[in-house]
């Protein structure tokens, strides 16, 4: 029982990375219609640029911290929209699809080239220790994970609820023809969406990177199972990729402790597959219809 | 203050290549309502997006209160007085009623200090929708969802309001309803444009008619005249009417 709730509380802490990652997949849906298949790479790179600030160019690890964020967040929030997005999305979802495919090799080969291809060290905001409570070992930074997701969704969702410029992002985003008319400013709350996006994706590098070290190729799974979790939770609700996340990183790390470490990734897919079948609309989803 | 409040001088635009508004042109009389009829495709609807600043105009100049307002921002056409109620559902289902008629104040300038007393009159004015203030917009009735996209609009105090199609999906006595209150707008100064399909009611309860077709104007004068004007009777109001109309 110990060991089973120990892989729980592991499961819970990769998943509220999946949800992070999950959760700006459905907010750039939910105000473009468009799905970032860069999005395990939006998660690998802050703590690359992080590393290499440190290393390259000498910074104190808090300063490179704030360096690298800030111009990840200008580089693939605002940038990302600008310079990719906004082009290409005139001419439908599936050439941005496929420039977001590109781009997440791009980043992943340039990751590798222009920094390194060893997996690196990354420093942790808790020591890399473990407390036991009910004769159950627990990794300080599972808990750590798990707090400062849960503080960042819940800001997230007080945010879009509980202040004006959320509600404006939601009415942007549920119908951003009448949101217009009503004198919402409709881009800049769909801009605000995709520098929220990059925010959640630098702080889930953060996260994640002192476990898994900070890797070019750290990406594939993320972006894999964070697509996976906001699909079974609702592409279109902000809770249902919480719980999606949450979900899959529990599925996944007892997948690996109970049924093959060789197959743990096959699981979270057939997940997919009975979820697609039974709910296509996930978990939490509202079903949507689009005219044609 | 009398005389025009709106006044459209020979605007072409449309959709890409395709021009709609072929230099159409008429002026609005301020705190009548006026009813533009036409056929699918005379541009009633395009007209609208014209003034309200949602659609590239390749010429032409449209005039509001004496100042010229072509090309200016919705946000900016709030701010001046007008008011946009397109057809169909315009609101956000997920979202509260009172969330939703919050949005109407989204352009109130700095000099609207009392926003949060409008709203609570607004409600006031619609117990029914006071009742359910505080559920999802999606709840309402099409008639209540209406009467939200009205009330949202006054929250700025508007000169000018141009709604489309107000009677659509809705049951003759809520289109009834609706009329009252645009009526009961009217008779507070406010100068309503209106498209509409149900065209005889919505002649009976205006002062002024305009008949658009190919996107120019064919006939602009007080209601009654286009009402019982056969030619119009027998192209926009039915067979019927148009045989009445003679005899």
């Amino acid at each position: 029982m110990a060991e089973f709730l120990a892989y729980l509380i592991a499961g819970l802490a990769t998943g509220a990375i999946y949800a992070l990652a999950a959760i700006g997949f459905t907010l750039v849906w939910q105000t473009s219609q468009m799905i970032n298949f860069a999005q395990g790479e939006f998660v690998m790179l802050p703590a690359i640029l992080i590393l290499a600030a440190v290393k390259l160019a000498g910074l104190p690890v808090w300063a490179a911290a704030i360096l690298g964020i800030a111009a990840f967040i200008a580089l693939f929030g605002w940038g990302f929209k600008l310079v990719i997005v906004d082009p290409m999305i005139r001419h439908g979802v599936l050439p941005l699809a496929i420039a977001t495919m590109a781009l997440s090799i791009i980043m992943k080969e340039g990751a590798k080239d222009g920094f390194t291809a060893e997996a690196q060290r990354f420093p942790s905001l808790v020591p890399q220790e473990t407390v036991s409570f009910l004769g159950i070992s627990i990794s300080l930074q599972h808990i750590a994970i798990i707090i400062v997701a849960c503080l960042a969704i819940g800001t997230l969702q007080w945010f879009v609820t509980r202040t004006k410029t959320g509600r404006q992002m939601q009415a942007s985003a549920q119908n951003p023809n009448v949101a217009l008319i009503l004198g919402i400013p409709v881009a800049q709350m769909v801009m605000l969406t995709f520098l929220i996006n990059a925010a959640l994706a630098a702080l889930a590098s953060i996260l994640i990177s002192p476990i898994y070290l900070a890797k070019f190729s750290n990406g594939e799974v993320i972006g894999l199972f964070a697509f996976i979790a906001a699909i079974v939770g609702g592409f279109n609700q902000v809770r249902g990729a919480l719980a999606g996340g949450l979900i899959v990183g529990v599925i996944d790390s007892l997948a690996a402790a109970y049924i093959s470490t060789s197959y743990r990734l096959a699981v979270p897919l057939v997940l997919l597959v009975v979820i697609i079948l039974i709910k296509p609309e996930g978990l939490f989803g509202r079903k949507e219809e689009r005219g044609v | 203050m009398t005389g025009h409040i709106l006044e459209l001088d020979k605007v072409v635009g449309g959709y890409g290549r395709i021009t709609i508004l072929n230099g159409t042109s008429f002026r609005i009389r301020r705190g009548a309502i006026t009813t533009v009829i036409g056929p699918n495709g005379a541009g009633k609807s395009t007209v609208f997006k014209a003034i309200f600043g949602l659609l590239n105009l390749s010429s032409g100049a449209i005039r509001f209160d004496g100042r010229d307002i072509t090309g200016w921002t919705p946000r900016r056409l709030l701010e001046a007085g007008i008011v946009y109620v397109p057809q169909g559902r315009n609101i956000f289902p997920e979202l509260s009623v009172r969330h939703n008629l919050e949005f109407g104040a989204v352009a109130a300038g700095p000099n609207i200090t009392d926003m949060p007393a409008r709203i609570e009159a607004a409600l006031d004015r619609f117990p029914s929708l006071r009742q359910k203030a505080d559920v999802q917009a999606s709840t309402l009735s099409g008639g209540q969802q209406k009467q939200l996209e009205i009330m949202r609009g006054l929250l700025l105090d508007p000169k000018l309001i141009l709604i489309d199609e107000p009677s659509i999906g809705l049951s003759p006595l809520l289109v009834q309803e609706t009329f009252g209150i645009l009526t009961e707008l009217r008779n507070k100064g406010i100068t309503i444009l209106m498209v509409e399909q149900n065209a005889r009611s919505a002649l009976q309860m205006s002062d002024d008619g305009l008949v658009l077709e190919l996107g120019q104007t064919r006939m602009h004068g007080p209601a009654s005249n286009i009402l019982h004007d056969p030619r119009v009777a027998q192209l926009f109001l039915g067979g019927a009417m148009a045989e009445a109309v003679g005899s």
